[in-house]
């Protein structure tokens, strides 16, 4: 994936590579509101992602008609033509991502956790499959292409562009920290903590836990869809298969898992060690065949996952107490 | 399925012999043999008339159809089987399922075999897999709920779909076989010995070895004693820990030829079993988690409704009907429809048991739990009734 | 009028009938005991009344208002709360945190609240904590406060269900077996309070099975047997009542 970036200067390199473990961190964030913090366990995390990625480059991106060639259409070309500043299409993949979330939270929430893993894993699934056949719309395999990105330099300045990036991402990624601390510590995230817990005590208690766990998903959905909207600016053009399970899904897991569940620091450092793996193989493309190196660190994430969730499942950083004076 | 027969002592582990019961044809057997022979003739019916209205088309992908219904069935089974006793839906079980094409296609095309015997020896080789998962993995997460084996499956199958990448060609590949003759029944309905012929066969012989072991012998007896209540069963001297393992290995064996069946209809490639992951799923939610029974059924209505539903689609994408473009791939979406429609109304579908929902009291499942302890412990004590 | 109107309940498991068509009453600010062997339904029935079991047939009035069938958070907000018998406190949070998390009515309990009305949370949090720790003084619960919900004794959790019910505010507080577990002086100083806060208002409705406690502390007493109600009056009336005695108090 990095090798398609911009592949001048080894500043440029850290500045792309810190970027993509920005948006898996923001992603891994909602993730753990939904599964560390409420005990909701999404396997459609690249559904949200994709949603939130797509609606960002549609916004921003200018239409592109389909190439027909003698009535036949060989490259769908997709739809855009709003061509809206980042900000706006960042904040509509939020609506659209959290809307999608909480619709899907709607009928499956009640259902236990297998059920629910299969049924987001299903979501996450269709959504991918609609996106590439649904190619007029969205570009299919071609994906969209002529992301604008967030600064343009003249003449082209790699390394002043993965800076912008850099900051833009670091600054959304304090917010997005910030934000989910405040929440988690507020009552309503004492109650998502609660639901965690045992979560018919809570109904004891006087909660809806209903709407809780619906407001969870959906405001987690929310974050991925954030997380989509800066994917778009680190690569040249959107691909539907960077929104499979083995890439979207399962590593956000184990970046959750390493990290802590419910321990948005942990979660951050889970997500940059994964994706330092990803670096890493990036810079070893010379030594051994690239396809490779994607593989095995695939596998590797599954050994991770296997190893992990049988010896320490609570993570590397386990949550830290908290202490009401 | 409650089966009293379970709990006799005969079924203490020890031997595995085959012990035929006498077959009665008994009056509930007979409203179900007949509820059976309604629904086949309203389906023949249904079929005939869409065929009068829309032509023979409809004939062939009923054959689709029911051919992969075929596959789906004997991959359901082998999933339910695992689900209801270890309590986890398999992640892996797509990937395990290519693993077993794989195999196969290596003594097919390396090691120059007929593909029977690909087959074969691609069934051992999974059953050991099973057996070492179990030993090395499952075994260690055992009670520790429903999210934490899902985890580990889903490590798995990223280690087997990736090691296949690294060790074998991503191109699709194909086994070596003489393709059989295409018969052409009517203009319009093909009919391939090969494709159709072996993969009906083969899936309707699984499903008779599967009701045969689990009605007659007493290892299918413990089986379904332990899907039903594992501290029961142990309680009554069943080794739930060979059931398992021979539970394992049935899963993974099905899964293989399942995979096997897959690769002769279509080709062999690393994803192929992953993208069948979610139809699976399907037919054992709808038809009832952890029954074998409910997987045929499951199996029949999901693999039906993705074939038969293509005509229909294509109708659907025309530029004058809806003018979606390929309209046609959208047939995946069916089987995930049912699938959300069961979990929405009828989360334990058509023949299981187990709840979907989180109970209204956790106290229903404690409830339950503490009378099933009681059963156990006056099962074992042999006690007389005391207030409980 | 009755505070709580049981008509005609009845809730089948399979093929068991927990509650089979019970009807009892429960009069304001009483003691009512809850009384009658194991299995007889009785820990069934309080979780019928608190919404978390849906029952089969019958009409629940609590404050002449229909509830059964209601989810069980409306109940807590009606002012009907039930503790756990076997505790159900949330583990890894704190004492404190499980007290406050009761309170009714909390302006940060709403998500919207949180960024629209942050000043009204923070006034409602100082609130609450300040009375949580006034309930944790009433049960005897102050030093541990800070402590981890898990690392309580059995007695000390069975005090932190009772305090979690009385930050709920209730009218009516269904108690299964409160005094359960717990040491004889803590037990007598617990039904002190019950006894209290009974002179306050509240109605206090529990399942218990030391006869002491039932015969000295209890207004009246309801004895169920197989799932219905087979006597209800005073301590000593139902003591001498024949068809108790022969079903129930055998010794």
């Amino acid at each position: 994936m990095i090798g398609t970036a911009i592949d001048t200067g080894i500043l440029t390199n850290v500045a792309y590579f810190a970027s993509f473990a920005i948006v898996y961190s923001v992603l891994a964030i909602g993730f753990n509101l939904q599964w560390g913090y409420t005990g909701l366990f999404n396997a459609g995390i690249g559904g949200f992602f994709l949603i939130g990625a797509y609606t960002a480059a549609i916004i921003t991106t200018p239409y592109d008609p389909p190439t027909v060639l003698g009535g036949v259409v060989i490259v769908p070309g997709h739809w855009g033509g709003l061509s809206l500043p980042f900000v706006v299409g960042a904040i509509l993949a939020m609506v659209f991502s959290g809307l999608a979330a909480a619709l899907i939270a709607i009928p499956t929430l009640r259902l236990r956790a297998d059920y629910l893993a299969i049924a987001t894993l299903a979501f996450a699934e269709i959504i991918r499959r609609v996106t590439i056949n649904f190619d007029t719309f969205t570009g299919g395999t071609n994906g969209i292409t002529r992301i604008p990105r967030l600064a343009s330099f003249e003449p082209p300045d790699p390394f002043a562009s993965g800076m912008v990036l850099l900051g833009v991402g670091a600054v959304v990624l304090l917010a997005v920290f910030l934000f989910m601390n405040f929440t988690v510590e507020s009552p309503w995230g004492r109650i998502l903590r609660a639901i965690r817990e045992d979560e018919v005590a809570t109904m004891a208690l006087g909660k809806n836990t209903l709407l809780s766990k619906i407001q969870s998903f959906a405001l987690g959905g929310a974050i991925m869809g954030l997380a989509g909207a800066l994917f778009i600016e680190t690569k040249p053009y959107l691909d539907p298969q960077d929104f499979s399970p083995a890439l979207a899904t399962f590593p956000i897991w184990v970046m959750v898992i390493v990290g802590g569940a419910a321990n948005n620091r942990g979660v951050i450092v889970g997500a940059f060690l994964i994706y330092g793996m990803e670096y890493v193989s990036v810079l070893l493309k010379d030594y051994v065949p690239s396809n490779t190196i994607y593989y095995v660190r695939l596998m590797i994430i599954g050994a991770l996952l296997i190893i992990l969730i049988i010896y320490r499942p609570q993570g590397l950083l386990p949550e830290r107490r908290r202490v009401l004076k | 399925m409650a089966d009293p027969s379970a709990t006799e002592s005969s079924v203490v582990t020890g031997r595995r012999a085959l012990r035929w019961r006498p077959f009665h044809l008994t009056a509930a057997l007979r409203k179900r043999i007949l509820r059976g022979l309604i629904v086949v003739v309203a389906f023949v019916a249904f079929v005939g008339g869409l065929t009068a209205a829309f032509g023979i088309n409809i004939l062939q992908y009923t054959l689709y159809g029911f051919r992969t219904s075929a596959i789906v069935i004997v991959a359901a089974i082998g999933l339910t089987l695992i689900y209801g006793i270890r309590g986890f839906a398999n992640f892996a079980y797509g990937d395990l399922m290519t693993l077993g094409a794989y195999v196969a296609l290596f003594v097919n095309v390396n090691a120059q075999l007929s593909i029977v015997w690909g087959a074969i020896t691609s069934f051992f080789v999974l059953v050991l897999v099973g057996i070492l998962l179990e030993i090395l993995i499952f075994s260690r997460l055992e009670g520790r709920g429903p999210v934490a084996p899902i985890v580990a499956s889903v490590g798995v199958g990223l280690i087997i779909q990736n090691g296949i990448y690294v060790v074998a060609e991503a191109q699709p590949r194909l086994f070596l076989v003489s393709l059989g003759q295409e018969v052409t029944i009517v203009p319009g309905l093909g009919f391939s010995w090969l494709r159709d012929g072996l993969t009906l066969a083969v899936g309707f012989s699984f499903m008779l070895f599967i009701h045969a072991l689990l009605t007659y012998t007493n290892l299918g007896k413990a089986m379904r004693a332990t899907a039903d209540n594992l501290e029961l069963a142990k309680a009554t001297g069943i080794d739930t820990k060979r059931v398992t393992y021979a539970t394992w290995a049935l899963s993974c064996g099905f899964a293989s030829t399942a995979g096997v069946l897959l690769g002769l209809i279509s080709d062999v490639q690393p994803l192929r079993g992953v993208t069948s992951l979610l139809l699976i799923f399907a037919a054992v939610i709808v038809g009832g988690i952890g029954s074998a029974y409910g997987a045929m059924l499951g199996g029949l209505v999901v693999g039906l409704s993705q074939e038969m539903v293509v005509p229909l689609l294509v109708w659907l994408g025309r530029p004058e009907v809806l003018g979606i473009p390929h309209a046609d791939a959208y047939n995946v979406a069916v089987p995930f429809l049912i699938l959300i429609l069961v979990l929405l109304f009828r989360p334990s579908g058509i023949a299981g048991r187990q709840t979907a929902i989180v109970p209204r009291g956790v106290v229903t499942g404690a409830i339950a739990r503490a009378r099933a302890a009681r059963r156990t412990r006056l099962a074992a004590s042999g006690a007389g009734r005391r207030g409980g | 009028m009755a505070i709580l109107e049981v008509q005609d309940v009845e809730k089948s498991f399979g093929g068991i009938r927990a509650v089979d068509r019970c009807s009892l009453t429960v009069e304001p600010q009483s003691i009512t005991g809850l009384i009658g062997p194991n299995g007889a339904g009785k820990s069934t029935l309080f979780n019928i009344i608190a919404g978390l079991y849906r029952p089969d047939g019958g009409e629940i009035r609590f404050a002449n208002q229909r509830i059964d069938g209601l989810p069980p958070y409306t109940m807590v907000q009606l002012g009907l709360t039930k503790t756990w018998q076997i505790p159900h406190e949330l583990k890894k949070l704190t004492v404190l945190e499980n007290l406050v998390l009761a309170a009714k009515g909390h302006h940060g309990d709403r998500l919207t609240n949180l960024f629209l009305r942050p000043l009204a949370v923070r006034e409602d949090e100082k609130r609450f904590r300040k009375q949580a720790q006034n309930v944790l003084a009433m049960t005897q619960l102050g030093p541990l406060a800070q402590e981890e919900a898990a690392s309580l004794s059995g007695g000390q959790k069975k005090l932190l269900e009772l305090a979690r019910a009385l930050m709920t505010e209730p009218a009516l507080v269904l108690l299964d077996e409160p005094v359960a577990g717990v040491n004889p002086i803590l037990a007598s100083s617990l039904m002190d309070l019950i006894e209290q806060l009974r002179q306050q208002g509240r109605t206090f409705f529990l399942i218990e099975h030391d006869m002491n406690v039932v015969m000295k502390r209890c207004d009246t007493v309801i004895v169920m047997h197989q799932g219905r109600k087979i006597a209800q009056g005073p301590p000593e009336a139902v003591r001498k009542d024949p068809v108790v005695i022969d079903s129930y108090l055998g010794g």
